[in-house]
C-alpha cells in the first residue's frame, strides 16, 4: 500500500510509489538509471525560458542551471543544465524532478514538502556529502519564488495608473 | 630540478593501462559521489566508500584494525597486495581513503594522477562490472598509525604552542569566515567562521593544475616552502572541513616533498569550529 501525500503533484507521486517499495540495490539501479537520462531534462536548442537561474557554488559542485516556463495557464516545464561533474543522485534528482514537477504551477511546487526524499533515495544513500539530492529541489523552489516575484511586479506595473 | 620524494606513490594513467591485469595490484575507487562507482568505473577496480567502509557509523572515527583486516580480505586485498587509489573530485577521497590505510600500516600505496576524470577525458576504458576478488588473508593490524599521522583536537591546541605550521587547505571564503558552510553542504556547517588561530591559508587546489594533475616538485616546493617555510623534518598539521581535501594536501607534502613529520587533523572545522572554548580566528 502507498501513502499518498496531498501536497505532492501526482506525477511525482507516481515516481516516489515506483521507488518506494524497492529494495536498496533496486533503488540505486533505478536512480542510476534516472541519472542516465537526465541529459533528457536539458534546454533544447532556441527553445525560450521564462526564467533561467544558473550557478556554480564554490567548490562543491558544477554548475546547475534551473530553467523554467510557464503556459497560458501558469503550469511550469522544467529544464535543467547539469555540468559533467554534478553527482549522480543529484542528476537522478534533477531527471525525477523536471518530470515529477512538470504541470505542476509554481505555488505547487513551493508547497512540496522534501520528506519524500528519503522514499526515493533510500536511507542508506542520503548521509553527508550525498545531501545534494535536497539541493535540487530547493533551486527549483527558489526559481519558483523568483517566477513568482517578477509576476507580482509585473501585475503591480501593468495596474498602475 | 627538483623531482617528487616519493615518485613511486603517483602513476600516471598510461602507466595503469598497461597494468590493470597486474595481480599485485588493486585498483581502489574512492569518491565523494556515492553512485559514481556503479555508473563505471576502471576495469577490475573495487569500491571502496570513505564513509561506508572507512568510518566507524558509530563513532567519529575510522573502523577497528579487525574491520580494516575483514574489508582487505574482502576486496581480496592482502598485506602485500599494492593498492592503487584514484577517484573524484581532484583525489580527495582517494588521498582519504590512502591515508587512512596508512593509519593501519597498510604502505604500499599509490595514487593516479589526475583521477577518475584524467582517465575518462583520455577515453580510457570504463566497465560497469562489479569484479569479485577470491578472500585472501589479511593479518589484524596489531596497531593504529594514528600517533604518526593523525593529529586531534588537544595535539593541535598542543601544538598552537609552539607556533608550529598549520595549513588550512580550504577555500579562501572559509577560512576567513565568511562562509560556515558550502551552500550545497549546509549539514556541514560550523557555528563560528573563521581558522584555528596561525594557521596559514593554503588552499587545496593550489597544489594542482587544471586537469587534476599535480603540480610539479619544484613548483610545489615553491608554495610550501618557500611560500610557508615548511621543510622536510619539521612537523606540521593540515585541516579542512573534514579531512578529505587535508588528506590531498597531506599526501603532496609527505609523498611528493618528502615531508616526514606531517599530520592531518581530519577532525577539521566541523569540530574546531563547533567545539566550545575552541579559540578561533578572522583576518
Amino acid at each position: 500500500m502507498q501513502n499518498v501525500d496531498p501536497a505532492l503533484p501526482p506525477r511525482l507521486q507516481e515516481i516516489i510509489n515506483l521507488f518506494q517499495n524497492l529494495p536498496e540495490e533496486e533503488k540505486r539501479e533505478l536512480l542510476i538509471a534516472y541519472s542516465d537520462r537526465s541529459g533528457e531534462c536539458s534546454p533544447r536548442e532556441g527553445e525560450t525560458f521564462t526564467l533561467s537561474d544558473i550557478r556554480k557554488d564554490q567548490e562543491c559542485t558544477d554548475s546547475v542551471g534551473v530553467f523554467l516556463k510557464t503556459d497560458s495557464e501558469n503550469r511550469l516545464l522544467f529544464r535543467m543544465s547539469l555540468g559533467s561533474h554534478v553527482q549522480t543522485l543529484t542528476r537522478a534528482m534533477a531527471c525525477i524532478l523536471c518530470q515529477g514537477l512538470a504541470g505542476s504551477t509554481a505555488e505547487e511546487v513551493m508547497a512540496v514538502p522534501s520528506g519524500f526524499v528519503p522514499k526515493i533515495v533510500g536511507t542508506e544513500l542520503v548521509r553527508q556529502r550525498s545531501q545534494t539530492t535536497y539541493y535540487i529541489l530547493a533551486r527549483m523552489k527558489s526559481a519558483c519564488r523568483q517566477l513568482v516575484a517578477e509576476q507580482r511586479r509585473a501585475n503591480l506595473a501593468s495596474s498602475t495608473p | 630540478m627538483k623531482t617528487y620524494s616519493h615518485p613511486e606513490a603517483l602513476v600516471e594513467t598510461a602507466w595503469l593501462a598497461d597494468h590493470l591485469q597486474d595481480p599485485g595490484i588493486r585498483i581502489v575507487e574512492s569518491n565523494e559521489d556515492v553512485l559514481l562507482y556503479d555508473t563505471g568505473h576502471i576495469p577490475g577496480a573495487v569500491h571502496i566508500d570513505w564513509r561506508a567502509d572507512l568510518n566507524d557509523p558509530w563513532i567519529r572515527d575510522y573502523i577497528s584494525p579487525d574491520q580494516f583486516a575483514a574489508l582487505c580480505r574482502r576486496n581480496g586485498i592482502s598485506e602485500t597486495t599494492t593498492c592503487l587509489f584514484y577517484g573524484d573530485k581532484s583525489n580527495w577521497w582517494a588521498c582519504y581513503a590512502l591515508w587512512a590505510f596508512r593509519l593501519y600500516g597498510h604502505d604500499r600505496v599509490k595514487i593516479l594522477n589526475g583521477g577518475r576524470d584524467k582517465w575518462m577525458r583520455e577515453g580510457r576504458p570504463m566497465v560497469r562490472e562489479k569484479p569479485s576478488y577470491a578472500e585472501v588473508p589479511y593479518a589484524v593490524p596489531t596497531s593504529r598509525h594514528d600517533k604518526e599521522i593523525r593529529a586531534f583536537y588537544d595535539e593541535v591546541r598542543a601544538f598552537l604552542k609552539t607556533d608550529g605550521p598549520l595549513i588550512d587547505v580550504r577555500s579562501p571564503g572559509e577560512f576567513t569566515g565568511e562562509l560556515l558552510h558550502m551552500p550545497e553542504y549546509p549539514q556541514e556547517g560550523a557555528l563560528r567562521g573563521g581558522h584555528i588561530p596561525g594557521a596559514k591559508s593554503v588552499p587545496w587546489k593550489t597544489a594542482v593544475r587544471e586537469d587534476g594533475t599535480f603540480k610539479s616538485a619544484d613548483e610545489l616546493a615553491r608554495i610550501y616552502e618557500e611560500g610557508c617555510g615548511l621543510s622536510a623534518d619539521q612537523e606540521a598539521i593540515v585541516y579542512c572541513r573534514i579531512g578529505e581535501r587535508s588528506s590531498h594536501t597531506w599526501f603532496v607534502l609527505s609523498y611528493l616533498l618528502g615531508h616526514k613529520k606531517v599530520r592531518n587533523y581530519d577532525g577539521s572545522w566541523t569540530e574546531w569550529g563547533n567545539r566550545v572554548g575552541a579559540p578561533i580566528q578572522r583576518p
